[in-house]
């Protein structure tokens, strides 16, 4: 097919551009900060066209995976780089490329060690792409590990402390440790339940693709699959960040420069649900239907408890970190509900949450940077010098509140009326967070950009350049174009959301060992 | 007799009185450029083994034919390609620590030419120890390796820690050197050779008698001392902080893997069908091991005795490869040690630089290397990421293949362990990395003493550059690229 010719080449541009931007940054000279951001401005770039691209010419009547590329790379043990995304991977390739992108343009404020940051930046985006991209096991670890590792020095060196009245409630290094260590930890724990599958199928194959063939037709022992499920969806769960290992994630956010943060919250804790839904509910059935209840309670814990956590922070980044692990819970109550629309709400929510997120870190890094403080009591009055800013705030906290016209509204009405059907006191307690989420988000807004001025503060500036309004921009439409006419992006999620419910609710057929499952293909 | 089998062993005998007749020779001024003269004879001796190639025999069929030095009508010393592939890593080895001593400044001040003496026999012993296919001639590498070892360590005679590093292994090594030989008297008693093929003959069903048994257990007890495991692991910290750096380096790599190879020799070799003999214990001992080496290392205030714990949990994870018993778990075992070996190295490179910058191996000498040195600090923290196990470095692959062949034998517990190991290690190879990036530099003479102060720029000559590139570069390759590394292990490593 000439059109999968051309096009299979999309994933590795998407993929590489960082990649070789990243091995590229080291030779070049560290006093050429400007090269250094001109080439990483064109290498995201490259891969935000290549994501366009993808989203634009997946083709939804073939559905499954497309764009392959299948690179051996251990044949002895059945490793290979095989790259390729179902509608689920294009949403969430274009909301990376798109938060990556902005977020190097955000990054001009950096100013100190810039080669070094924009070399740990790619190597960050390349990790995330890379998982969610790759359909092996051994490449979406590797991947995931990559994307985690370099949140540490990118945290640790260039980050800032989160302070309260001046004295230092958490310094960036133990931020920056905190968040590496948990993890870590959890990674560790996905690895365990990631290397039992591989063991466990006796294929000898890591490839991603042959194992859900396989599984469909002679699924792992049910008493396996309810080992290795709690295992993933906890190792994984861990980044997601699902209560009660949630409390890396805020101080995190608080401590990170804000286009770390921005990418940490808007597409790092995707890698979470991505991972359980992409290997944790569709490989493992069984498990999912014994396991996902709980998960459903606990994701309860992280709408109520964040949301309730968030309305008592003082520090703008803590709010929206905390805000975060509360809408998370909603992604991971859409994956808990196991319905079509729960799931395709979920993974809209992702994408729009990813968003929202991304221009709320980016509008609280300018104000920082302006009035160098985040501290909510002595902000105020900003909507004066600062109106495209708190415009673009305003847009944010309305899309965080799930206001219709945003992307998050459709969102998390397709997670709540999911979670009706199955759940019923979570689904009302859902949308009891909605409400909490708009006490906290109205209180930010108010709290920095209107009300009593505090002259003790520097004079801020807005952002005044089309260039420097870029990245608010392109998140702000991004987020309003898919809020008002969702039906491409949810078709496209649809497609590839409907095989993964099939398998799961439906029992696994009781044919006998199949002997022509495809995998020998690979 | 098959001379050629023993052709690197004898060439390196000759270039040892070759350099000894050197060191005489070279007037004093010289002397410090010794070190290109024990690099040459490195050289000479990669020629050797380069042209040893045709002599090579098959794994383990060796026995009479090509590959194998017949003595007293059996063969102690085979040349199969698990031999020939080692020796290529040891000698590489000890070039990178002959190179490591150019920037020890303490080393070159005292009498260097004996060193490279000791560091060439210390060598030999890994040679021969590569090629043993008699339980005596392992007894004799190995000594010859540990007594070069003991020496070395205690090289610097005026610094009071280094002798107390000396003398702490040469005691401890001794009672292990004592555990090892009494178990080959013990297995002698019970299968009447001390020859390899006999030993798995008689051994070949499976049943170990009791004298057999605890004569294993004992030779076990004396290459766990080797490799660092626990409970034979006390001299590791003292002698890593006190010895000199060259040294500790070949400590680390050379001489743990050159126990892990006299490991594989004899379990592998000879007792892979009495696996369930020792395989569980195995893996208790690692789980002990990964559980010290890593907790151990978390409060350490030097950076030499942190890599000593470190690579107590690193046996850890070589001795969890072993216990699996299968080849695959071997072949693992390969890689990590390849990992290992270009990992720690790099790292032992940075050492002797900071460490002849600022005078000393407290961590406090790392606060804020990154803006004394770039190239070092990314050095540091590849290193250090890379024997964290980070992709796409190569100690990530080597701790997923470890962890893939124990899943793959079925102990999950042990899986378990291991990879909450990595994230517990993780954390001061990070406190490390803290340091080096995040923390700034301590100003002048707060320190004891009137220190100079840590903020003055390190100057990385060219030589030591280039060897850096190499080895990050290798970490990098073995990392991303792991398929070609497996299918020459999967060759070589096939018991």
């Amino acid at each position: 097919m000439m059109l999968t010719a051309s096009s299979s080449s999309l994933l590795s541009l998407v993929l590489l551009a960082p990649a070789a931007a990243s091995l590229l940054l080291c030779l070049v000279p560290s006093r050429q900060a400007a090269w250094v951001r001109r080439i990483a401005v064109l290498a995201t770039g490259l891969s935000l066209a290549g994501a366009l691209a993808i989203v634009w010419r997946y083709d939804r009547s073939l559905a499954g995976y497309q764009f392959e590329v299948v690179v051996p790379w251990i044949s002895s043990l059945g490793i290979s780089l095989h790259l390729g995304v179902d509608g689920i991977g294009a949403v969430l390739v274009l909301l990376h490329a798109l938060c990556s992108f902005c977020g190097v343009l955000i990054s001009y404020s950096i100013k100190d060690r810039v080669k070094e940051y924009y070399i740990f930046y790619l190597i960050l985006i390349t990790g995330v792409f890379g998982v969610f991209t790759s359909l092996d096991l051994f490449f979406f670890y590797f991947f995931y590990e990559m994307a985690v590792i370099p949140m540490y020095p990118l945290v640790g060196i260039w980050g800032s402390d989160v302070k309260e009245h001046g004295r230092v409630l958490y310094s960036k290094e133990y931020a920056a440790m905190k968040l590496t260590i948990y993890l870590t930890a959890g990674a560790v724990l996905a690895l365990i339940g990631l290397l039992w599958l591989y063991a466990g199928s006796g294929l000898q194959t890591s490839d991603v693709v042959v194992l859900e063939h396989h599984f469909a037709f002679s699924p792992l022992p049910a008493n396996v699959q309810h080992m290795i499920f709690p295992l993933l969806v906890l190792g994984f769960g861990v980044i997601a960040p699902m209560w009660p290992f949630h409390s890396w994630s805020p101080i995190g956010h608080a401590a990170a420069p804000s286009a770390v943060s921005m990418l940490h919250a808007g597409v790092l804790m995707k890698l979470g649900s991505y991972a359980i839904i992409r290997l944790a509910v569709s490989l493992m059935p069984e498990g999912a239907r014994l396991w996902l209840p709980w998960l459903a309670g606990l994701c309860v814990m992280n709408i109520i408890y964040g949301g309730l956590v968030a309305m008592a922070q003082k520090d703008l980044k803590l709010i929206i970190g905390y805000s975060s692990s509360s809408h998370m819970g909603y992604v991971l109550l859409g994956i808990a509900t196991l319905t079509p629309l729960g799931l395709n709400g979920a993974v809209l929510l992702m994408f729009a949450h990813g968003l929202m997120t991304a221009l709320a870190f980016a509008i609280v890094g300018h104000v920082y940077d302006q009035t160098h403080t985040r501290y909510l009591p002595e902000l105020g009055g900003l909507a004066k010098p600062l109106p495209f800013i708190a415009t673009c705030g305003v847009m944010a906290a309305m899309a965080s509140s799930g206001l219709p016209g945003f992307a998050n509204f459709v969102a998390e009405l397709l997670v709540i009326l999911g979670a009706w059907d199955r759940y019923r006191l979570p689904a009302v307690l859902a949308v009891l967070g909605v409400v909490i989420t708009s006490v906290y988000m109205l209180r930010l807004v108010r709290g920095t950009f209107f009300g009593p001025t505090n002259d003790s503060l520097p004079h801020a500036h807005d952002a005044a350049t089309p260039f420097a309004r870029l990245p608010y921009v392109i998140l702000t439409v991004a987020l309003l174009v898919v809020g008002c006419w969702p039906r491409p992006l949810i078709a496209l999620i649809d497609v590839s959301t409907r095989p993964i419910i099939n398998r799961a609710i439906q029992p696994a057929p009781a044919l006998p060992q199949h002997p022509a499952v495809p995998e020998g293909a690979q | 007799m098959n001379w050629p089998v023993i052709a690197a062993e004898a060439a390196l005998s000759v270039l040892v009185v070759a350099l000894l007749a050197g060191d005489l020779v070279l007037p004093s001024r010289h002397r410090p450029r010794l070190w290109q003269l024990a690099l040459g004879g490195l050289a000479a001796l990669a020629a050797v083994l380069w042209w040893q190639r045709p002599w090579v025999g098959d794994m383990l069929t060796a026995t009479v034919q090509t590959g194998s030095f017949m003595a007293g009508g059996a063969s102690m010393f085979v040349l199969d390609p698990f031999a020939y592939y080692f020796k290529w890593l040891f000698v590489l080895t000890a070039a990178l620590v002959v190179l490591l001593t150019r920037n020890d400044a303490k080393l070159l001040s005292t009498q260097v030419g004996e060193f490279y003496l000791l560091l060439y026999t210390a060598l030999l012993g890994m040679l021969v120890l590569a090629s043993v296919n008699d339980l005596l001639l392992l007894f004799i590498g190995l000594e010859l390796l540990t007594f070069s070892a003991y020496v070395m360590t205690a090289y610097v005679k005026t610094d009071s820690k280094a002798v107390e590093a000396g003398m702490k292994y040469l005691i401890l090594g001794s009672v292990s050197s004592g555990c090892l030989i009494y178990g080959v008297g013990l297995l002698y008693g019970a299968a009447g050779s001390t020859n390899f093929e006999v030993l798995r003959a008689v051994f070949s069903s499976g049943e170990l008698p009791p004298l057999a048994q605890i004569g294993l257990l004992l030779i076990l007890a004396g290459l766990g001392f080797k490799i660092a495991a626990v409970p034979f692991h006390l001299w590791a910290p003292d002698v890593y902080e006190g010895a000199p750096t060259p040294v500790v380096a070949l400590l680390s790599v050379g001489s743990k893997m050159a126990g892990v190879v006299a490991l594989l020799r004899v379990l592998y070799g000879i007792f892979l069908p009495a696996q369930a003999v020792w395989g569980g214990l195995l893996a208790v001992v690692s789980a002990a091991t990964l559980f010290y080496g890593n907790l151990a290392a978390i409060p350490q205030t030097n950076i030499k005795r942190l890599l000593g714990y470190s690579s107590i949990g690193h046996a850890g994870y070589v001795l969890m490869g072993l216990s699996t018993a299968t080849r695959f778990g071997a072949q693992t075992v390969g890689f990590y040690l390849l990992a290992y070996l270009f990992s720690n190295l790099a790292i032992f490179f940075v050492i002797t630089l900071v460490s002849k910058a600022g005078g000393g191996d407290s961590l406090d000498e790392y606060n804020g290397l990154s803006r004394r040195s770039p190239l070092l600090a990314a050095a540091m923290f590849i290193g250090l990421s890379s024997l964290a196990g980070v992709p796409p470095l190569a100690g990530f692959a080597g701790k997923w293949f470890v962890l893939l062949a124990t899943v793959q034998q079925g102990r999950m517990w042990l899986v378990a362990i291991g990879a909450v190991n990595v994230a517990i290690s993780l954390y001061y190879y990070f406190m490390v990395v803290r340091r080096v990036y995040v923390l700034p530099a301590r100003p002048a003479s707060s320190g004891a003493g009137g220190a100079p102060a840590t903020s003055t720029p390190i100057k990385v000559d060219g030589l030591n550059r280039l060897i850096l590139f190499f080895l990050l570069g290798g970490i990098l390759v073995i990392g991303t690229v792991q398929g070609p590394f497996l299918s020459v292990l999967s060759r070589v490593i096939n018991f």
